[in-house]
Parts: C-alpha cells; structure tokens; sequence
C-alpha cells in the first residue's frame, strides 16, 4: 500500500492508524445492500418520461393507452401531481433554509410545464415490472408547443433573447431582487491606478456531471400515514426535513433509510425529485414503488456542475505585488436554480481591492447544483490561470509570486491556524519544483514538451452543530448512532475510530449504528466536507458525557444502560478555520497530436489532524483525479442548431480510466489547532479545488501557450499550436 | 472502454442522440376516453394532501403491501411476451429459468435470483459495474441477453469467498481500501479475478489494461491497482 507521507503528529491509540473500513466485508462480498437492492413485498417499478426538447409547452398529455397497458398501476403527469420540489428551485444557493424555500419565486415541480431542458420531467408511470413502466412510457402522447431556446449565460442575458422564466434569464437572489451575486472590498479603481501593469483574459470551464456510479433512485412505501423512503441520500436528516416539507407532512412521519449508496459527489444532497415521484406514486397506487433513472435520465436530469465564463482584470507593481483584482463572471444554472452559482478563488489572495460580480443565468441546459466543492475548482482554474500567466509574463516564480500575494492572517482576521507557507514550501520541495519547471515556458525542442504546474488554496473547515448517541451495556459493548450514509469516504469508520479513541478501547467494542433517520439523531449531512468536523465532535462530546455518568454510577449491570448524547453548538472564537493545500504536476505535451499525460503528482495538504490515513489519502487521490479529468475531459456539448445534449455518458464525456490514471503522492501536514474532533478539518473536497488550475499550469508551461478554457482537450491545443 | 485520449472526436460523435422518448412527441391524434379509476385529475397540492389520508384508508383496506412477490409477478402481464427455458450455472449452483427473451443477464441475477451484488450502473457497456465472469471470461452483465447465457457458468461477487473465507482479491481489497463506495467494487472485482487465474502476478501496468473497462467515479483507481497487485504477490487467487 502506497503511504501518505505525514509530518507534525504522532499518532494516537486509534486514530491517526491506518484502519480498514469497518464494513469493509460486506463492500466486498456483495452483501452490502444499495437502494435498488431493496425488496419490498409487491413492490412496483417506476419510470419517468422526459422532455426531448430543450423548451416547450405541453400543450396536451394523453396517458390512456399507457394506463391500459396491463401491469399499469399509476400514471402521473403535470396535471395531476403538482408538488414543489423545494431543494430544487432554492434560490441563492440557500438550500438549507426554509423561509427561501418558501419565498422562492421560480418553483420547480416534480414535472414542469413548460418544460425547460431535454430531460425535464414530463410524466411517470409505476408498473409491476421494469419492462411494463418503460412500454408504457414509450405509449404516453405528449403534444408539444416549442419554444425558442438559450444555451449559452451570455446570450440568455440579451434583451432579444427567449425568457425561460417571466422575468428573464437572471437567477433572483434568495430576496428574489435579480442581481448579480456581488462583493466589494477595498477600492478597486484605486488598485488599478496603483498598478503598474494590467491584465485581462476571459476563461472559461465547462458542465461538469457528477456522474456517481450510482444512477439514482427511490424506493417510496407508506403505512397509513407514515413514509419509508429508501433512497441514496447524502444527508438523511435534510432529507427527511425536505421530503416533509415538500409533501405537506411532520418530519415524524417520513424515515430516511440510506445504508449504502454509491457515489454522489453532492448530486445526492437533501431530497431529489425521484424520491416525491416515488412518494406520489406510492401514494396513487397503494404500493411501494421504486422509481430507477437510467444512466442518461441521471446525466440529463439530476445536475452538475455549472459551466462558467470568467473575466478578469489584474493590476500588478513591477515587483509582484497585486494591487487590485476584478472579476465579472456568468454560472450557467440551467433551468432551475438549484444551487449558488458561486466562483470561489479571489478569496485565496490578500490584496485589499477586490470587485467580484457573478450573474447566475437560467439557459436551456441541464440543471446545474453542487459537485463537490461547488464553488472552487473552476474559479480556482480561472484565477490561477491568471496569475500563472502574469508571473511568468512579470518574470517571476509562480510559487514566489503566490507566496507574495496569498491571503494571510490579521489582526482583523485571525486563523485558528496558518500553514499555507509550510504546505507551499514543503510541495515545491517534494517534488523538485525548480528543476521541473520550465523558466521559458514552451523551451522543450521537439514536439513533445514537458513542463510543471502549480496551484495553492485554502478552504473553509469551519465548525458546527450535528448529533450523536453512544450507549454502553453491562458487557462493555458500546453502540454509536449517528446519521451518516457513508457515502464512500469512510465516515462510518472515521466515526467508530473517533468514538473507540475517546472511549479508550477498541474499535471491535463499537458498534455503528446509521443510515437510518428512525435509529439515528441529527446528522449534518456528507456534503461540506462537514461530517468528520462536526458529527465527529458531536461523538467526542457524547462519549464525554457517558464516561462522566460511568464516573458516577459505575458500568450498567444486568439489563441496564447508559446512554450519552451531544448536540454540540461549537465556535471557532471569532477565528477563520481553513485547511490548505499545494498541488504541483508535470506534464508531457504531444504538440503533433494534442495529448497531455501526467508524469509527476504531488499533492501537500494541512487537513488538522488525519483520524483514518487510509481514507484520507483516498479521498485526496480520487479528488484529485476527478479534477484531472475536469481539466483534461470532461464536459456536457450542446448542439447549438437543435439544444441536444450530445456528450452525456462516461464514454462521450471521456471520463478517466484505469490506464489514465497517475500515482499521486499524497502529504498531509498534522496539525492540531484545538477545534473540531482531535483537531480534525476538512478532507474530501480540498482535492478537487487544486488540480484543474495546477494541470492547465502545467499545459501552459509545457507548451508556452495559455489555455483559456477547460476541459483541454487534444483540439484545443492543436489550435493553439498550429 | 475506449481510451479517452484516443481522438477528440466528440463533434463528431456521428447521432444527434435524441432521447428515448423523441418518438412521444409525434403523435397527437385523439386517443379512447382514460377509465374514470385511472383519470387524471386536475389536482392541487392541497387537494393531494387532503386526498393522502382517504388513500391511506384505501391502502389498509387492500393488502397490497402483504401481496407477495411471487403473487405480483403473477399478474396477467403483456401478452405475446416471449419466455424461453433456460438453464445457468451460477457459482456453482443450476438453475433452471423461464426468462422473457428481453431479460438480460443482470436482471436474471437481480431480480430472479437475488444475487444483488452485481451493480448496474449505466445498462449499456460503458462502466463495468455489471461485471461478472462468464465461462471463465469477464463479461458485461447488462449487455448479455439472459437467453444468451443459455447453458453458461457464471460467477458472480457473491461467488468469490469460499467457506466464509475470502478469496485473496477481497481481502486485499479489505486491507488497500480497494472500495469508496463500493458500487464499482464487485465489478472490479470480477475482472481483476478473472486477471488474476491468467496471470497470478501481474505489474501495475497489466492490471490498469486489465481494469480498463471497469470505470470508478470515487476515482480510487491507484488503491484498487495496488489492491490487484498485492494480491497477485500473494499467490493470486487460490
């Protein structure tokens, strides 16, 4: 097994050792149970009729014959189902809050007329089996009106352009005002007057699918009054607080069952249409009902990441310093807004004078929401590129120019702690950063060229409230419940370890109990990279609590129990929390026929102390390649001419493979900052922020020409080559 | 899989790829009036809502959810769908199966046999999930017709451990943290087991070729070629 390297901590009894996932037997034998791996007694199977075209009216919808088919036990369209799908249509990015919800003006229901992408939901049909619900899909007559479509966040802001909702293309905020999400800091002008040089580039990255290897799905079942939804869920609690809310019901009365599930990378937050449909045809049809997407359902209707255009304009003294940094951008949300649109990555710089202007656009497109880190790796792309290129252009080291320039603590902002410095330093060390890059970018001879990249950031790793129960019993066995859905990045096991180290005994003494909203209290959810933070205080704290009732009344006997429980409502003292990383990658160009391999990665991270190294480093590596494939492959093309989705799929969106993979060597910096569980901070996304700006670095240093859009793929450079 | 580095040819990707439904929304002639159980109606949230406790009596009243599986597959389907015999070896047990000629091989071991640990993950041949080794050769399950597999051996994941032992490809996955999710894992499973009775030793780079079919979104690949790899050294499988 490759080994992180690690430096700044011992470990501990249990955590900080490498450890196999506690479930690990049941994910390789076949016994771990997926959603669609649940069988219910008479259960039904549901199938969702979608929308061909990129906007239309229905006009009409016919389900007679399908409801005749034999087998057929419900059919539910636009007319007859009208429930809001409330995390669907948030406005603002607030998908938490509940007064949003409420508030929103542009409602997304379960099924939508008109309908605003290929792929919008039209009608669903519950059938005995699999292959009656699709026959009877394929006989539902649905008259269409089109309608004249925007593909493009620019071109849905001109005034000629087709409206896809009342009041035009811009997203409203979560007041429903329709501006543009902005911030302003210092004064920019000032900055630019400063600046000796200016400069200005547009960038552009493209729509990003999760493409979890999961197609989502939902098992729906009631009894009397009360709703079992199996469904793989990121968050059980939000969704079982989302699926009430949206069908008129108590949190009580709906349970949230998600044991196994595979993949979601954000795309399996809070409730999702599937699981009302599946609800609603449950419902209808007095029997449970599973509703299963297709892989192409599951690229065209759940969402990615959103495709963005990034302008911006840097004034920069001769000696390095930035003195003033503006950006004006579009996110392409698709029809809905189901996220915040955001681009993160101006934040990472310290110069006082920053103007920020981001325009959530609705297009005709697919519905863009959160992929892991939703706002960084595309904003980081774009800002990095930049200052990549004005310290090579200025004549000046890329990592001196960051070392320059990055944001640092103050007086007015303190850090719980700093090592941005250290990780920088220790990366560029590691992987030989001088000797790697190429001081004329584009000096190799010949068609094959090599060069390095490099990229740097630092990402929220703030606390917060979440819930967990341990219970002892007079063998010593101790019980932890909590609501995490171990999605794959081991929380089962990380929160086992964090509790067997605070109980001092081992891991096998713990049980784990989770996945489930009607055993387990509260759980923030997998997304935020927030559980190891914040459910895993919530165990230290409880596993306080315990020890101090086993302090005063002595271990259970008999059939007694002790219980212990926290709900922790933690402060990081007025302090910013962040972890940090450095990516450094070298690259080998084929000018002749546009390919990019990767010879050299390395990746140097400060995430807090590491409770599981196995799980870590995986979740860095994983993130990690999934940003190469994003910088390199990936994207969703639209034909301009007819708005079809031509690429959707992981062969046509050319997602990595076995063969595409390099070793990434991964370094964790330990540090222990007095927050969070043992001092824990966020692992899971820091990976994906840094490699799409750290490869097209590379690229630019290999070939001598910038790459201004993502992914890079073998046409574009030999465009820029010729 | 095709090696995504092997042309960028996406414009030309040849089919406008219409969606399954294109062909719904030809057709508007008038249709028989819909039986009045089954019409739609027009209804409001609220109407839904105050409706869900009359369903819920409904619901008690009709024990559909006491029917069993066996009672729902009963049911009077569509006529004319084709059924043929067929029998199939899996992990080392017969089975004699009617299946509908439409039934491909994964449903057959899902839903007939309840061997749910092969995946599906995209049903058309681009991520692996589905694997499985059949007649001794890894194989799509969702692109197998189940008529197809007429008279064939295959192993499934369920199949590996031994004895409630193991087999070293899964203990090595065990101790290389070869899953995340572990929806990719039976079938990486699969194809590395089938690697590894040809070449008990394979280098990283072989067992990368190997792979190449089974796709990881968790994008874990370097833990599940070290996983294959360990295994190897420990003598392949058994």
């Amino acid at each position: 097994m490759t080994q992180p390297t690690r430096i700044g901590l011992e470990p501990m009894q249990i955590i900080g050792n490498d450890t196999p996932r506690v479930d690990a037997i049941e994910r390789v034998t076949g016994a771990a149970k997926f959603t669609r791996d649940v069988k219910l007694p008479g259960m039904l199977y549901a199938r969702v009729l979608r929308s061909p075209h990129p906007h239309a009216r229905i006009v009409s919808v016919d389900t007679s014959e399908a409801a005749s088919l034999p087998g057929v036990r419900s059919v539910i369209t636009h007319e007859d189902a009208q429930v809001v799908w409330g995390a669907g249509s948030v406005s603002g990015g607030r998908q938490y809050n509940d007064p949003t919800k409420d508030a929103t003006l542009h409602r997304r229901y379960i099924f939508n007329n008109p309908v605003r992408c290929v792929g919008d939901s039209v009608a669903a049909v519950a059938a005995t089996d699999r292959h009656i619900a699709e026959q009877a899909i394929a006989l539902i007559k649905v008259e269409y009106e089109q309608l004249p479509f925007v593909l493009e966040p620019e071109a849905a802001l001109e005034d000629d352009a087709p409206k896809i909702w009342p009041e035009g293309n811009l997203c409203p905020d979560f007041r429903n005002n329709f501006e543009p999400m902005t911030s302003d800091v210092g004064d920019v002008e000032a900055g630019f007057a400063d600046a000796d040089q200016v400069f200005e580039e547009k960038y552009e990255t493209g729509f990003i699918h999760n493409a979890q290897m999961e197609p989502r799905c939902s098992l729906a079942s009631w009894e009397g009054e009360k709703l079992t939804l199996y469904t793989p869920s990121q968050g059980i609690s939000n969704c079982r607080h989302d699926t009430a809310k949206d069908l008129g019901l108590e949190d009580h009365q709906v349970r949230v069952v998600a044991q196994y599930m595979g993949g979601g990378f954000g795309n399996k937050n809070q409730n999702q249409d599937s699981d009302l449909v599946a609800a609603t045809l449950s419902r209808r049809s007095g029997a449970p009902v599973m509703v299963e997407y297709s892989r192409r359902e599951d690229w065209l209707g759940v969402h990615g990441r959103w495709p963005t255009v990034q302008y911006y304009k840097i004034g920069v003294k001769d000696d390095g310093q930035v003195t003033a940094m503006q950006m004006r951008a579009y996110s392409g949300m698709g029809p809905y807004r189901k996220n915040s649109g955001g681009i993160s990555g101006m934040d990472a710089y310290g110069c006082p004078n920053r103007l920020r202007e981001i325009y959530p656009v609705y297009t005709n497109r697919t519905t863009s929401g959160n992929f892991r880190a939703p706002s960084e790796p595309h904003g980081f792309y774009g800002i990095e590129s930049m200052m990549d290129d004005i310290a090579y252009k200025i004549g000046m080291d890329p990592v001196e120019f960051t070392l320059r320039n990055m944001r640092r603590p103050t007086d007015d902002q303190p850090f719980t702690n700093y090592s941005l410095e250290e990780v920088i330093e220790t990366g560029a060390r590691q992987f030989n950063w001088q000797s790697r890059r190429k001081l004329t970018p584009g000096s190799d001879e010949g068609p094959i060229k090599r060069g390095a990249g490099f990229s740097f950031m630092m990402f929220r790793a703030g606390v917060g409230t979440s819930s967990a129960i341990v219970r002892v019993d007079s063998n010593e066995k101790y019980t932890l419940f909590v609501g995490v859905t171990d999605i794959g990045p081991g929380a089962k096991t990380t929160m086992g370890m964090i509790a067997a180290e605070a109980l001092a005994v081992p891991l096998s003494q713990v049980e784990v109990v989770w996945g489930d909203t009607d055993r387990c209290p509260y759980s923030v959810g997998e997304s935020g990279s927030r559980t190891t933070i914040q459910t895993g205080l919530a165990v230290v704290q409880a596993v306080e609590e315990l020890r101090s009732q086993i302090a005063d009344q002595g271990m259970p006997n008999g059939g007694d129990v002790l219980i212990g429980t926290a709900t922790p409502v933690p402060t990081t003292d007025g302090k910013t929390r962040q972890c940090f990383g450095a990516h450094y990658v070298e690259v080998e160009v084929d000018t002749r026929i546009g390919t990019t391999r990767i010879l050299k990665y390395t990746a140097v991270h400060e995430s807090g102390r590491i409770i599981n190294p196995t799980t870590a480093r995986d979740q860095i590596r994983g993130a990690t390649i999934q940003g190469i494939g994003q910088a390199l492959h990936e994207d969703l093309l639209y034909d301009s001419d007819s708005g079809q989705p031509l690429t959707p799929g992981y062969y046509r969106a050319r997602h990595l493979t076995h063969q595409d993979v390099p070793d990434i060597d991964v370094t964790f910096i330990e540090v222990d900052d007095g927050y969070g569980p043992f001092g824990a901070k966020t692992a899971g996304e820091s990976g994906i922020i840094l490699a799409p700006a750290a490869v097209a670095n590379a690229v630019a240093n290999a070939t001598g020409n910038r790459m201004t859009s993502l992914p890079i793929t073998r046409d574009k450079i030999l465009g820029a080559m010729s | 899989m095709g090696d995504p580095n092997n042309g960028d040819d996406r414009a030309n990707s040849g089919s406008s790829d219409l969606p399954e439904s294109a062909s719904t929304s030809k057709s508007t002639d008038s249709r028989p009036l819909i039986p009045d159980s089954l019409a739609p109606r027009a209804q409001s949230r609220r109407d839904f809502l105050e409706g869900a406790g009359a369903a819920a009596v409904a619901t008690a009243a009709v024990p559909t959810l006491g029917m069993s599986v066996a009672q729902a597959a009963e049911e009077p389907s569509q006529a004319n769908v084709l059924e043929t015999a067929i029998q199939l070896t899996v992990n080392g047990q017969r089975h004699n199966i009617e299946v509908e000629d439409r039934w491909t091989l994964v449903e057959v071991l899902r839903d007939k046999l309840d061997l749910t640990g092969t995946k599906i993950g995209c049903n058309r041949s681009e991520c692996g999930a589905c694997t499985v080794i059949m007649n001794g050769k890894p194989v799509y399950s969702c692109s197998q017709l189940a008529v197809w597999a007429d008279g064939a051996d295959v192993r499934t994941v369920e199949g590996l451990a031994q004895n409630g032992q193991l087999s070293p490809v899964q203990q090595a996955f065990v101790d290389n943290n070869g899953p995340q999710c572990g929806f990719c894992t039976p079938g990486q499973l699969m194809t590395a087991t089938a690697l590894l009775e040809n070449n008990a030793s394979p280098d990283a780079q072989t067992v990368k070729e190997a792979l190449v079919g089974n796709l990881c979104r968790c994008s874990n690949y370097n833990a599940i070629v070290e996983a294959v790899v360990a295994a190897g050294d420990q003598g392949g499988v058994a």
